[in-house]
């Protein structure tokens, strides 16, 4: 499904991934962890078009189609889903407004008629039902006034009416407390279905207890160093990342 | 004939047809004015940014027939759809045949003011030219001097005008250039309340002058609502002045939607002379071209406790050029004042321009003032966050400047209205 190769990406000039290899096939579960500033953010921000970063090297296919040339709305429309770590607020633009075009734009896109009204209603229904997301929610203006774990569970919500094939989780853990990471959890098992893939994205193991991993790498200066499943998470929660660092450096 | 010149004779023909009476008076006391000041110049700090060159080198009559370019137009405008009460004015004059007054309480006056001003003599001379001074205003002076018609609306005591009073005024300038000098006089008695909905539009390729004085008095308790909304097409230019008199413990929604015209200049004050005011003044414009819009707002606070709200918004588009200046005088008297003013623009392009002054005057202690002033691009990160969900770049956005203009629009209770605004921000981006 997805397949980066040698991927190398600057910002201002200031080099972060210095070569990502990394293949997620259908229905897999990747999560990708590593310290403050090893480029985790930047892989989600480039992966999902991004303006600020330059590509400078390597490849992205996302089934076979060269990723980084498209546009950032056409990956979304090709079944890219990048959950946001801090949603933007946009008021004025109602939510459900906002998700009847951006439903609407991918039919568009799949050569698919636009929705009906009653069906997509419907539709926004069961996926709420799905994500346990309060009703009122939908009828305000995008994530304004949202509490930090109602923009999570909106990202999540957004991700259930969107159905992407390939959905990235970018630190969506971030500012949740325990109840809230459940509830935000909850609703991403709820979606796999053994066809969709999943990268998610973390700096704790934390999360990783409620999203099983098929698999789990660190990354660190630009580069995944390590890989293993899902007890390297284990072991990086008891031990910390110094002895990641430590590893790379005696290699280096 | 240039301007100035047509001025003078079209008041030397005036002057000599008419009776010698106090309105007679006042528009030769306000000739005299405008002959002392001529047309203001860039020099004129007031006019600082607003070149009127463009009109007064033009030569403009001031016919008015009523054809069926003018009913098809009327017939097709959104105007008709909304129930209301409709005046409409033909290059100033009154079209008797095209205004429908729906109004059956005769203790509301909704009418020509050529026509009303006599059978209500008193009335009108109590409150016509008292608010809206000419002294030192040129455009006003000129408009009392040379006045063609307008609305006179008046609603007594305790009465409510139940449907909108629609004032549409259409410039025709297929033959030739045309000059319109629009009057409106409002009067709203203690705890009466009515809707306002003041329109221009302009037909045809030559050139249109629109020259339009607004007085309001609102008397104790009572309530205004009024929009404005300017769409006038083509090589047009209007001058916009509305003086609103406020009296203790009244209200008013004032939104000014500035849709189109080469040159608009609004002059919007508000004068507070009683406690417990609540004035709320908004606008918005949307330009593309190389139109130029200018919105001066005054708001007297004369009077304590009194509050206002302005916020101006702007979406520029190509070569347009807006300016804002909003002025709040709070006087003396006038402790507990609450002022607060924003004016945001978007610029859609690199060579449109804003220029955006604030202006607090502020003679009292006691008083809570707020100003603030934007002028930006559309935010990336609400862009992107769209785009990320597969909505293509220039339907996200429509969606982010429809959302900015959200704000104002949600200050109109008038559908229809909301739609006309919505279908143009459509248009023009």
């Amino acid at each position: 499904m997805l397949e980066i190769k040698d991927l190398k990406a600057e910002i201002e000039g200031k080099k972060i991934l210095n070569g990502i290899n990394l293949v997620v096939k259908p229905g897999e579960v990747h999560a990708i962890m590593g310290p403050n500033g090893a480029g985790k953010s930047t892989l989600s921000a480039v992966l999902a078009g991004r303006a600020d970063y330059e590509v400078t090297g390597g490849s992205a296919l996302f089934n076979g189609k060269d990723l980084l040339e498209m546009a950032p709305e056409d990956r979304a429309r090709e079944g890219v889903f990048l959950a946001f770590q801090y949603p933007v607020e946009i008021p004025g633009v109602s939510t459900t407004n906002f998700l009847k075009t951006a439903v609407n734009e991918k039919r568009k896109y799949q050569g698919l008629e636009p929705m009906e009204a009653t069906d997509f209603l419907k539709m926004m229904r069961e996926k709420m039902e799905v994500v346990e997301m309060d009703k009122s929610l939908t009828s305000r203006s995008l994530n304004e006034g949202f509490s930090g774990g109602e923009k999570k569970r909106n990202e999540v919500f957004q991700m259930a009416m969107l159905e992407p094939k390939l959905s990235i989780l970018d630190e969506t853990d971030s500012g949740l407390d325990i109840d809230a990471l459940r509830l935000v959890s909850n609703g991403v098992n709820k979606l796999r279905n053994g066809e969709n893939s999943f990268v998610v994205i973390t700096h704790y193991q934390r999360l990783l207890d409620y999203i099983v991993p098929d698999f789990v790498h660190v990354l660190y200066k630009g580069r995944i160093v390590k890989s293993g499943d899902a007890s390297l998470a284990k072991e990086l929660e008891a031990k910390g990342y110094d002895w990641i660092k430590a590893e790379v450096e005696a290699n280096a | 004939m240039s301007l100035t010149e047509r001025i003078k004779s079209d008041f030397t023909d005036y002057k000599n047809h008419a009776k010698q009476d106090s309105f007679f008076a006042l528009r030769e006391n306000a000739f005299a004015e405008f002959e002392k000041l001529g047309f203001p110049t860039t020099k004129n700090e007031e006019w600082k940014y607003t070149n009127l060159k463009s009109i007064t080198e033009k030569t403009f009559q001031a016919d008015c027939v009523v054809n069926s370019r003018i009913r098809d137009f009327v017939s097709q405008s959104l105007f008709s759809r909304i129930e209301a009460n409709m005046l409409v004015f033909v290059n100033g004059s009154f079209a008797a045949d095209l205004s429908v007054v729906k109004e059956k309480d005769p203790s509301i006056i909704i009418g020509s003011l050529a026509v009303e001003r006599h059978k209500h003599e008193t009335l009108f001379n109590a409150h016509f030219g008292k608010y809206a001074k000419v002294e030192g205003q040129a455009m006003n002076a000129l408009n009392t001097a040379l006045l063609s018609d307008g609305a006179f609306v008046y609603v007594e005591a305790n009465k409510k005008a139940e449907l909108p009073v629609v004032i549409l005024n259409i410039s025709d300038a297929t033959d030739v250039n045309v000059l319109a000098q629009p009057r409106n006089l409002i009067v709203v008695e203690k705890s009466a309340s009515v809707t306002l909905v003041e329109a221009y539009y302009s037909i045809g390729s030559n050139a249109s002058f629109t020259n339009v004085v607004t007085e309001t008095f609102v008397g104790e308790q009572a309530h205004v609502e009024h929009y404005k909304i300017q769409q006038q097409a083509g090589e047009s230019y209007q001058n916009n002045f509305t003086q609103v008199f406020q009296e203790a413990n009244t209200s008013i929604n004032h939104v000014t939607l500035t849709l189109d015209g080469t040159l608009v200049r609004n002059n919007l004050h508000f004068y507070m002379n009683g406690e417990n005011c609540n004035s709320l003044l908004y606008g918005l414009y949307v330009t593309d071209s190389k139109d130029f819009v200018d919105n001066h707002t005054r708001v007297d606070h004369a009077k304590p406790n009194c509050f206002s709200d302005e916020k101006y918004k702007g979406i520029l588009k190509d070569q347009s050029t807006a300016v804002f200046n909003g002025k709040i005088m709070v006087h003396l008297d006038a402790q507990k004042t609450n002022a607060y003013q924003r004016n945001q623009n978007i610029l859609l392009s690199d060579e449109a321009t804003v220029n955006t002054k604030p202006q607090l005057e502020i003679f009292a202690d006691d008083v809570k003032c707020t100003h603030g002033a934007t002028i930006g691009q559309l935010d990336e990160e609400p862009m992107f966050y769209l785009r990320s969900r597969g909505i293509p770049e220039d339907v996200a956005r429509k969606m982010l400047l429809n959302a900015f203009a959200d704000d104002i629009a949600e200050k109109i209770k008038i559908p229809e209205l909301v739609t006309l605004l919505e279908e143009e921000i459509d248009r023009k981006l």
